[in-house]
């Protein structure tokens, strides 16, 4: 009655909605038959069917949680959907894409991941700002562009980094030759002389897959929950340990350009 | 960036958004939204305003908003429901009005009222992202987040759904309280972004 005369768009409805499959590059549409999904909150933009929508805190999920959910602790930001029916999913007019894992593990920005299916278990990273999926299922994350699959060895921008599956931490790569000296110093500080801004890389080693986003607009951070205050665990602010007292790492962050950084260029 | 070939006919479109012709064309800006006195006084008092130019003449015009994606719609008799702000062109015949929308629209931050298109031609609509059409049909109404709405079309009916429950309260709501909930037959447009509501954070 209402179709799109020919050229039109496409119109869809619950029969023509494809199943846990892209709708058009920025819409992801999940078809849920009694089951479950994570999603992150507000990314749903429309279902058919009957789906409710219960934050993970809601004291009958406390199970399910237990189960697939390890950062209890940003817990609020998950809804789960359940129910039966189709639903779209859309993260601000961003490129959404669904991967598979199988048996495998992949860590994102945490930004980037939308909605996954409880047979992965969402974990921290030991990375901050990064989420590690482990197991067996489904899940969807947005990017700015396209993704793009990359092998190491490879270096990357780390605004362009996305994520990174079945292989180690990355770990940071600096470009001596242009950094170190009296010259590369005043360099890097005032930026004259210039200074490409590409000075700073993540280095990917060993075996794996890489995933970038082909711009280097990041997408807002989402809050991957405190870690545990303790000593040996990155990002707790809680100093080396054994040493007692605070040392020069648990003090106010230094500015660069303090003497600090100078006495260190010249191995002082 | 939408096309529209003129041979002497003529557009309504967005105050602003032509960005270039070639041809011969004269732009006119319409008071009102070329609805008249009424029409004038309906928009200010419904403060669902828009000022709307008449594009008439030969050749082609080119018009755009922001980079947003923009749709066409086909009308045949039935009425369009859209968002002043998300409306970029129509066709000069079609008639333009207001509607009240009820919590619908307090919940989409847009206000209370909407812009309806009513005729025979195409209007445009302007997206975030490319709209996705989604059929409503008796036996599969849709539920859609105020957020993402942009607009519907043809004999459906909404209700406006709240999950507000305490927990809401406590922080650990759903996410999305506030639904609307489109039953009949029709379309409904929605775009793959969300709008900043009031519904947004619970």
């Amino acid at each position: 009655m209402y179709g799109a005369p020919g050229g039109g768009p496409t119109v869809h409805d619950p029969m023509t909605l494809p199943v846990d499959d892209n709708v058009n590059n920025y819409t992801f549409c999940v078809e849920l038959k009694g089951s479950q999904w994570f999603l992150q909150k507000g990314k749903m933009i429309a279902y058919y069917g009957s789906i409710d929508f219960n934050g993970v805190g809601h004291g009958r999920l406390d199970r399910l949680v237990r189960t697939s959910f390890h950062s209890p602790l940003h817990a609020s930001d998950w809804v789960v959907a359940e129910g039966s029916g189709k639903m779209l999913l859309a993260d601000r007019a961003f490129d959404v894409n669904s991967y598979d894992l199988d048996d495998g593990n992949l860590t994102i920005r945490s930004g980037n991941l939308l909605a996954f299916q409880p047979s992965l278990s969402l974990k921290q990273s030991i990375v901050p700002g990064f989420l590690t999926l482990i197991g067996t299922g489904k899940f969807v994350a947005a990017s700015n562009g396209p993704v793009v699959f990359m092998e190491p060895p490879l270096r990357v921008d780390p605004q362009a980094l996305v994520g990174w599956a079945d292989c180690p931490s990355p770990c940071h790569h600096y470009d001596h030759g242009y950094l170190t000296g009296v010259m590369g110093g005043l360099r890097a500080l005032t930026g004259l002389g210039g200074a490409s801004g590409e000075e700073h890389q993540f280095e990917f080693v060993g075996a794996g897959t890489v995933l970038l986003q082909s711009t280097e607009i990041l997408m807002a951070e989402q809050a991957t929950g405190a870690v545990p205050h303790e000593p040996g665990v990155p990002g707790s602010g809680a100093g080396a340990g054994g040493h007692g007292g605070p040392g020069a790492q648990s003090g106010a962050p230094r500015l660069p350009g303090q003497l600090g950084d100078l006495q260190r260029r010249f191995g002082l | 960036m939408l096309a529209v070939d003129m041979t002497g006919d003529a557009v309504k479109a967005k105050n602003g958004s032509m960005v270039a012709y070639d041809g011969q064309m004269a732009f006119k800006k319409l008071s009102g939204g070329g609805e008249g006195i009424r029409g004038m006084v309906t928009r200010r008092l419904t403060g669902e305003q828009m000022t709307v130019m008449e594009v008439k003449g030969q050749g082609t015009c080119w018009f755009a908003d922001r980079a947003s994606e923009i749709n066409l719609v086909q009308l045949q008799g039935d009425k369009l429901y859209v968002e002043s702000s998300n409306l970029l062109a129509t066709d000069a015949g079609l008639r333009t009005g207001t509607s009240f929308t009820g919590l619908r629209g307090a919940t989409q931050g847009n206000g209370l009222f909407t812009t309806t298109v009513e005729g025979h031609g195409q209007a445009a609509i302007t997206s975030d992202g490319p709209a996705v059409v989604l059929r409503v049909s008796p036996q599969y109404p849709l539920t859609v987040d105020p957020g993402a709405y942009i607009a519907h079309q043809g004999d459906v009916r909404q209700s406006f759904q709240s999950g507000v429950t305490f927990r809401t309260f406590m922080g650990e709501g759903g996410g999305e309280a506030f639904q609307i909930r489109f039953e009949g037959n029709g379309l409904v447009y929605v775009q793959p972004s969300e709008r900043n509501t009031i519904a947004g954070d619970v």
